[in-house]
């Protein structure tokens, strides 16, 4: 900032007046009036002023904020910790009819989602993630999750979930890059989700490729029958899921149903699976 | 045939001061199942005098065309001339008024993405039809979607209805120990029980032999080929685990689907 220059000239503009002393007679006639003062020299330039004190933090003022609430309505299938991710368009998780990544398998038959936000967190479209880090038991409502992201980023946000059904081979739950620009502040968007194959794993539906309690009743279940980076699935590519067939039916005459399976009827689920709910709260 | 569209198009467009304008449409459709094809997309711009399906209501015979056989038009099968959709809607690639339609040829394979330009000639419905095969009468369906005029890129899931005109017995149609009720007939394509698609070229994997009937059942090496309409969304196939016995001639572990089974993204061009 520049020091404006004070002009002092104009207030040294003065004129002298003379007042003359007469005897006890008439009055004298008034003297003539002094010349005029010459003008003063302008003033220097005064020195520049102190800077000013850093202004108060804002409160979020350039950050937009979101929760992601997802609800379990299956049965008996329930959720794997899941990766919540915001991010630009641009980014897909996992693309239809393509082969999953090894973060989308290593999700899918262990449960594990923290390489599915890796691999997001190295695109240039991420913005943000949440590990949800507990399982969601069917029919249930899991905590909030919060995510923080750019403000100028709100008017292009896409979400992506990914959350294995623990009593399957390889099936998930989420969304893939949904979108979700332009929410105001309070406002809400819901989906119904649909349920992926994610094609690396065949469905045997056996005690040791599931890592749920229905493979664990059976003698299975746990780590070991989790990620298996054999890829032995007909068709190497995420696709819907056709449901799981269980062992319901499986020796009767019509053969239905797989007498591999350590399932049974109740870990049939439908679409949709999961509702999720995100809401932007500033 | 373009030329004619254009001629034909030219001189509507010269009759006629139009306030609207002809909108050809990029209509991808992707195959969201594991394990059934798509026959040759039916895809029609019409006005509402044209109902291509209606859930609740009988399946019309051309839609029986389409649903058992995957048939469309004359081009395709000839002994459906008269009762397929080109009798109910006129021929192809024309503006017939209340609806203009093409069929977009060859199978869908499962996991599949086509996509394709369509003129709408201003219509303002759109609505998708193909069979899935293998099945008796399923069918993917979009009935009526208001095609939108603004530009930008529209996203639809399609969900598998039955059309109701065959039971599901889920036979192999390449069975000849099995052969249609009353009639001797072989089991095979349209009015005949049997599942179409079966030597598929996109098939996943072979058809199984010895089923008893799902929907329906084998008596004395006779099935029934009944109606379990009217339109209604799939209750899904049941398919068995043994190739050589068993309910069913699918296969539980592949044949199968959950709703949806196409997704169908719809772009407008900006004009």
């Amino acid at each position: 900032m520049k020091t404006p220059i004070v002009k002092l000239s104009t207030l040294l503009i003065l004129s002298a007046l003379i007042t003359a002393c007469g005897d006890d007679g008439d009055t004298g006639p008034q003297g003539p009036a002094g010349p005029q003062g010459e003008a003063g020299a302008d003033g220097m330039n005064g020195a520049d002023g102190a800077d000013g004190e850093d202004g108060e933090d804002g409160v979020n003022g350039n950050s937009a904020v979101y929760t992601v609430q997802i609800t379990n309505l299956t049965f008996a299938q329930p959720f794997a910790p899941a990766a919540v991710i915001l991010h630009e368009s641009g980014y897909m998780a996992f693309n239809e009819g393509m082969p999953a990544s090894m973060g989308i398998e290593v999700m899918a038959e262990g449960g594990d989602p923290s390489m599915v936000i890796s691999e997001a967190m190295a695109s240039t479209d991420f913005l943000d993630a949440q590990n949800s880090g507990g399982i969601l038991p069917p029919r249930m409502t899991g905590e909030m999750q919060t995510l923080v992201v750019p403000e100028l980023d709100a008017d292009d946000l896409r979400l992506s979930v990914t959350t294995m059904l623990v009593n399957t081979n390889d099936a998930f739950t989420g969304l893939n890059a949904a979108d979700v620009s332009n929410l105001a502040v309070g406002e809400s968007k819901s989906f119904m989700t649909i349920t992926w194959d994610a094609g690396t794993e065949a469905n045997t539906e056996t005690a040791s490729t599931m890592p749920g309690q229905a493979a664990g009743a059976a003698g299975g279940g746990g780590a070991p029958a989790g990620y298996d980076p054999v890829r032995d699935d007909f068709a190497d590519a995420v696709r819907l899921h056709q449901g799981v067939v269980t062992n319901a039916n499986a020796f009767d005459p019509s053969r239905e149903g797989l007498a591999t399976s350590v399932l049974d009827e109740s870990h049939r689920f439908d679409t949709p699976t999961s509702r999720i709910v995100i809401t932007r709260t500033r | 045939m373009k030329l004619t569209k254009l001629a034909s198009a030219l001189l509507l467009s010269m009759a006629a001061v139009s306030a609207t304008r002809a909108v050809t449409l990029d209509v991808e459709i992707t195959n969201l199942t594991q394990a059934q094809s798509f026959t040759p997309r039916l895809v029609i711009a019409h006005d509402n005098t044209v109902d291509a399906f209606e859930v609740g209501q009988p399946a019309s015979s051309a839609l029986a065309w389409l649903a058992e056989a995957g048939v469309i038009d004359d081009a395709q099968n000839a002994d459906s001339s008269g009762a397929n959709f080109e009798a109910a809607l006129g021929p192809v690639d024309t503006d017939n008024g209340s609806n203009t339609w093409h069929r977009f040829g060859g199978l869908l394979a499962p996991k599949a993405t086509l996509s394709y330009d369509f003129d709408t000639m201003d219509k303002p419905l759109l609505s998708v039809l193909a069979m899935l095969i293998p099945t008796n009468d399923a069918f993917v369906g979009m009935d009526s979607v208001e095609i939108p005029t603004e530009p930008g890129t529209y996203t639809y899931y399609l969900n598998a209805y039955d059309a109701g005109t065959e039971l599901n017995d889920e036979l192999n149609s390449a069975r000849t120990d099995v052969v249609e009720a009353g009639t001797g007939n072989a089991l095979g394509g349209y009015g005949l029980p049997g599942v179409a698609g079966g030597g598929a070229p996109t098939r996943i994997v072979d058809l199984g032999t010895g089923g008893t009937g799902v929907g329906a059942q084998v008596v004395n090496g006779e099935v029934e080929d009944g109606e379990d309409g009217p339109v209604h969304i799939h209750r899904n196939a049941l398919g068995d685990t043994d190739n050589a016995a068993g309910a069913s001639d699918l296969d539980s572990t592949v044949h199968r689907w959950l709703n949806p089974v196409a997704r169908i993204v719809i772009t407008v061009p900006a004009s």
